[in-house]
């Protein structure tokens, strides 16, 4: 042992540069490791913690009614079920409402409680994690303070209904299960005097919420379903609202496990350039010390010793840089928290995870000390005596490429490449790379055009439907409402969007989704697959609620609405992840063949100047009680649309960084290794009258075939997979199928300055050929 | 009359060696003339090859100025001294240094291609130059490491002298080749310097001393003396005595 370790400090001092890249290229790989882990362990646990601490509901069930008699069947509902373990009833306010949020609006279906009520509720708790001195007010989900972008003591206007009124924000609260607009409602508490004030208005409908833990939270989904149902067919004219644990406990998610994919990619990608770095490091370093290492086999050391002094080198160095990295995480964490918190609402303390922490050490040291033993086998063939006379062999004899003679090539290129062919190592290094990288640009050219640049692409496969205005308004008023804005010239296109709740009959509840046709439909990329409904008897479904129940275009299922069930043959699957996968789509006849509506939705496109705000104030005046609410949906896509884009626009400069910074390591050691093995050519090329420029030009650019050529092969392959890729990242939030469009423009210069900076690096690294003079040479110095 | 070449005033050299200042060359007045063949010799540390160096542009004078025709070598950047051994020097080195990755011809065009780039003229050369130092055309795609030391070195003097420089430097050219390969060589060099090639070519071997027609002797980074032995003579004994008193005068 001691001799090993005698062997590897002296490569330890010999290689300095050599081992700090390897630290580096190491520690990033166990950085993004650990990262990952934290996410995808114990970051989702939280929520469980959470709704745990909080005792919270695992079905919640928001309804536009009170009374004895609605309570006493509710109660009678749930006391039937035996799989309800503990509920309670709560009186609050169900409705629609917004507020400005981060450049945008927030517009979702807020369950309005009083202060009191909602932290006294013995399931599904509400807790204030912050507090200030404001007396009267209102508490907002703490998803709306991370990042500092609404405070307490901020007066905020908040419309709910058809009115705006202006609160103080008197602080935030968590709640586990209506914490955030993604979680189908959110909560708003008020102070008892503007609870109060709220019940004076008209337009709000006293509401029951319905909060239910069951003795088993994997069937949260189908007690929803039939809650819902039994609700709906007692009281098919009552408005509901409800989410589930399932769906819940996924949404609140979404950003974690967009981060926590991209971040294994990238853990697994550096890693493995990484690893393919080592390798080639060991068998280089078996070239160039084959005549110390037959002296040490000579004086009496044995293979493993010798394997064993290299393993123990690497594997140290992995140690270090792995804990390195892991401390970097816990570094970095706090960040990624702030930006997390911003989509799921839920506080998380950062602390240390034993779980990922000895995972990280482990795969790190692991597989850098099994590609070091692999690399390092072939010192067990080496015999001393062949190694102390030989030495290093460099070349093959096999073929001279690119001869001088027959070649058209400039002179300089005709060198490099001559550099290139004789060094396959570093060519596969290289290479595997560049593809590496190619895939990680063409990913965040995919994010830059349709995330950060224009949003539309990601909104229109994440939300679905997108239009200027959405006015809900009683179905009674339908027909004037319908000839007033044909006959408005500021009207481009109108066309009913409305959703409901249906169930799936052995299924679960999902969300309906009606229109008279749906060619007028501004998103047509919806129905992924088959066709959208024609008939009343037809059906598009999600594809990934499709998928778990084993459901084919032409089969036949059973859905429930308004306590009438109905046979529909499944011509299509749609994809949206608005409701994670747990939507279906008919036509307005097809759905009034088990339910009638009592609102509608009409999705509004306006001409192009047309204020949105006033335009909606002018219908909501003309209609009065018969509009229910006007939501702009450029607003809303703005403001929540907005966090998505901070997110990934982090993402993608996080991620053009580290491929710099890989590049740039991988680069060290390459060009470290050929100015170590060439130095004597270097040598008699200087002592011939090549000028230092020249040769640090050839060396530049003996790497660049490599670079290149994979970097095209790399972005023409990326190019073909990057989106079932993306679609396999976006799968828990429903997305199967990704039609992102590939900016094939930006992707292509942002290689090309890869390459160039390739270039540029490898140029630089080289700079160290003005040290080599040829009187060295000469003077064996 | 001789036609000056390469001339040096005061050149000198120092080295520094653990603190203390070693001077190698001291004050050296020099001229080298155009068709000489001159042998620099000296006993070990005498600073024969550091002087080699400075003249050839491989190392820089601590002190001095080297003139080549109206250019002061002194004080060029490396890269300008690179410029200068591309356009106007050949060198042979006792260690040969040939490429390894790299075919015989190759070894030779990468440096004729430096400075010439008529592929068609600097090819015709160096066939010419092949022919006249005996390498058969089936060696020329052969790697360096595929070649006996006498090949070897016979490659290296036609890519020494593929740009037909005006000064060929060799530095104990037969150091490392057994005494057949040697005086192959030799023969070779002498030939070429027949044909008006001027050579400086530093040794400590009196049989390749013999080859040159100016001698010059080193001692603690002095010029010593100097012996001119007129043109080469094979087997004449009379300039092997002659060179043999000037040596033991020197102190040899």
């Amino acid at each position: 042992m001691q001799k090993s370790i005698r062997i590897a400090c002296a490569n330890f001092r010999r290689a300095k540069g050599q081992t700090v890249a390897i630290i580096l290229l190491v520690l990033l790989g166990a950085m993004m490791l650990n990262l990952w882990l934290m996410l995808s362990t114990d970051y989702k646990q939280n929520f469980e913690r959470c709704h745990d601490r909080l005792n919270g509901e695992h079905v919640t069930l928001a309804l536009n009614g009170d009374g004895e008699e609605l309570r006493d069947f509710l109660s009678g509902v749930l006391e039937e079920d035996e799989r309800t373990a503990q509920y309670c009833m709560d009186d609050g306010f169900f409705m629609v409402g917004s507020f400005a949020y981060h450049g945008g609006e927030v517009n979702t279906e807020f369950m309005i409680l009083d202060k009191e009520t909602a932290l006294g509720r013995p399931v599904g708790a509400i807790e204030l994690v912050e507090e200030g001195e404001e007396e009267s007010g209102v508490y907002l989900p703490m998803l709306y303070s991370s990042d500092g972008r609404i405070s307490v003591g901020e007066t905020i206007e908040i419309t709910i209904g058809n009115q705006t009124k202006s609160y103080l924000v008197c602080g935030f609260l968590n709640s586990a299960m209506a914490g955030s607009h993604n979680c189908s409602m959110s909560a708003l508490v008020f102070t008892k005097d503007q609870y109060e004030e709220l019940k004076k208005q008209d337009s709000l409908l006293p509401s029951t919420l319905v909060s239910v833990r069951i003795h088993d939270k994997t069937e949260s989904q189908e007690f929803e379903a039939d809650f819902k149902e039994a609700v709906s067919a007692r009281y098919p004219e009552i408005q509901t609202q409800s989410n589930s644990y399932k769906l819940v406990s996924s949404s609140r998610y979404i950003s974690q496990m967009i981060c926590s994919g991209i971040m294994s990619a990238m853990a697994f990608l550096t890693t493995l350039i990484a690893l393919v770095v080592i390798a080639s490091n060991v068998v280089h370093y078996i070239q160039e010390n084959m005549k110390n290492l037959g002296a040490l086999k000579a004086v009496g050391y044995e293979s493993r010793q010798i394997i064993g002094a290299l393993l123990f080198q690497f594997s140290s160095i992995a140690l270090v840089a792995a804990l390195i990295g892991i401390g970097l995480s816990y570094g970095l964490f706090p960040a990624i928290n702030v930006m997390m918190i911003s989509q799921t609402g839920i506080p998380y303390d950062v602390r240390f995870l034993p779980l990922p922490f000895f995972l990280t050490l482990f795969c790190s040291v692991g597989t850098v000390s099994l590609t070091v033993g692999i690399a390092a086998w072939r010192i067990r063939k080496i015999e001393p005596i062949t190694a102390l006379r030989e030495g290093i062999r460099t070349h093959s004899f096999r073929k001279n490429h690119a001869p001088l003679d027959k070649t058209g090539l400039p002179l300089h290129l005709a060198l490099s490449l001559k550099t290139t062919f004789s060094g396959v190592k570093q060519n596969v290094t290289m290479c595997i790379t560049m593809l590496v990288l190619s895939l990680i640009i063409t990913f965040s050219g995919l994010m830059v055009e349709n995330v950060i640049v224009d949003m539309d692409p990601f909104i229109n496969m994440v939300v679905g439907e997108m239009a200027d205005s959405c006015i809900n308004i009683k179905t009674e008023a339908e027909e004037e409402f319908l000839q007033r804005m044909r006959a408005d010239g500021r009207v481009e296109k109108i066309y009913l969007y409305h959703t409901e709740n249906a169930v799936h009959v052995g299924g679960i509840g999902l969300m309906a989704t009606m229109t008279e046709d749906f060619a007028d439909v501004n998103n047509q990329a919806v129905c992924i697959e088959g066709r959208y409904p024609k008939y009343d008897n037809e059906i598009v479904i999600a594809v990934k609620y499709a998928r778990e129940r084993n459901l084919h275009i032409g089969d036949e299922i059973v859905m429930a609405a308004g306590g009438k069930e109905m046979k529909y043959l499944i011509c299509g699957y749609t994809q949206i992840s608005n409701n994670l996968g747990r939507d279906c789509m008919f036509t307005r006849s097809g759905y009034e063949r088990m339910g009638s509506i009592q609102n509608a939705s009409y999705y509004i496109n306006l001409a192009e100047d047309v204020d949105i705000e006033a335009f909606q104030e002018e219908v909501g005046e003309w209609m009065g009680e018969r509009m229910n609410t006007a939501v702009n949906i450029q607003e809303v896509i703005k403001g929540t649309g907005s966090v998505y884009v901070s997110l990934m626009r982090v993402i993608v400069v996080a991620i053009l960084i580290l491929s710099g910074a890989i590049v740039l390591f991988v680069l060290y050691l390459l060009v470290r290794g050929m100015l170590s093995r060439k130095k004597r050519e270097y040598g008699i090329l200087k002592a011939l009258g090549f000028t230092t420029g020249q040769l640090i030009l050839q060396t530049a650019l003996s790497f660049m075939p490599a670079v290149t050529l994979s970097m095209i092969v790399g972005l023409v392959l990326s190019i073909q997979v990057i989106n079932p890729l993306t679609a396999l990242f976006l799968r828990g939030i429903g997305i199967v199928k990704c039609t992102f469009q590939v900016p094939v423009g930006f992707t292509a210069a942002a290689g090309a300055a890869l390459c160039l900076f390739a270039f540029l690096i490898a140029s630089l690294l080289s700079l160290k050929i003005r040290k080599i003079t040829p009187k060295e040479l000469l003077t064996g110095e | 009359m001789k036609e000056g070449l390469l001339k040096t005033e005061n050149l000198s050299k120092s080295f520094s060696n653990g603190g203390t200042l070693q001077h190698v060359l001291k004050n050296i007045d020099l001229e080298l003339y155009r068709g000489d063949f001159t042998v620099i010799m000296g006993a070990s540390g005498a600073g024969k090859s550091t002087l080699l160096y400075a003249l050839s542009g491989m190392d820089t004078p601590t002190l001095g100025t080297i003139t080549f025709g109206n250019e002061v070598l002194s004080g060029r950047s490396s890269d300008g001294l690179a410029v200068f051994r591309r356009r106007h020097c050949g060198f042979v080195f006792q260690q040969i240094y040939l490429i390894d990755g790299m075919s015989v011809m190759d070894n030779v065009l990468a440096a004729g291609l430096l400075v010439n780039r008529n592929k068609k003229a600097l090819l015709k050369r160096a066939r010419e130059l092949f022919f006249k130092v005996d390498i058969p055309e089936e060696t020329w795609g052969k790697f360096p490491a595929q070649l006996s030391g006498g090949e070897a070195q016979r490659v290296g003097i036609v890519r020494a002298l593929i740009n037909s420089p005006e000064i060929l430097f060799a530095d104990e050219p037969t150091g490392a080749l057994n005494s057949k390969t040697g005086l192959d060589v030799l023969d070779t060099l002498t030939a070429f310097h027949e044909q008006g090639q001027s050579v400086v070519m530093v040794t400590h071997d009196m049989r390749s001393a013999r080859r040159g027609n100016r001698i010059l002797y080193l001692k603690d980074g002095t010029v010593l003396g100097e012996c001119n032995l007129g043109p080469y003579v094979h087997g004449s004994e009379e300039r092997h005595r002659k060179l043999r008193s000037f040596l033991a005068e020197m102190g040899w």
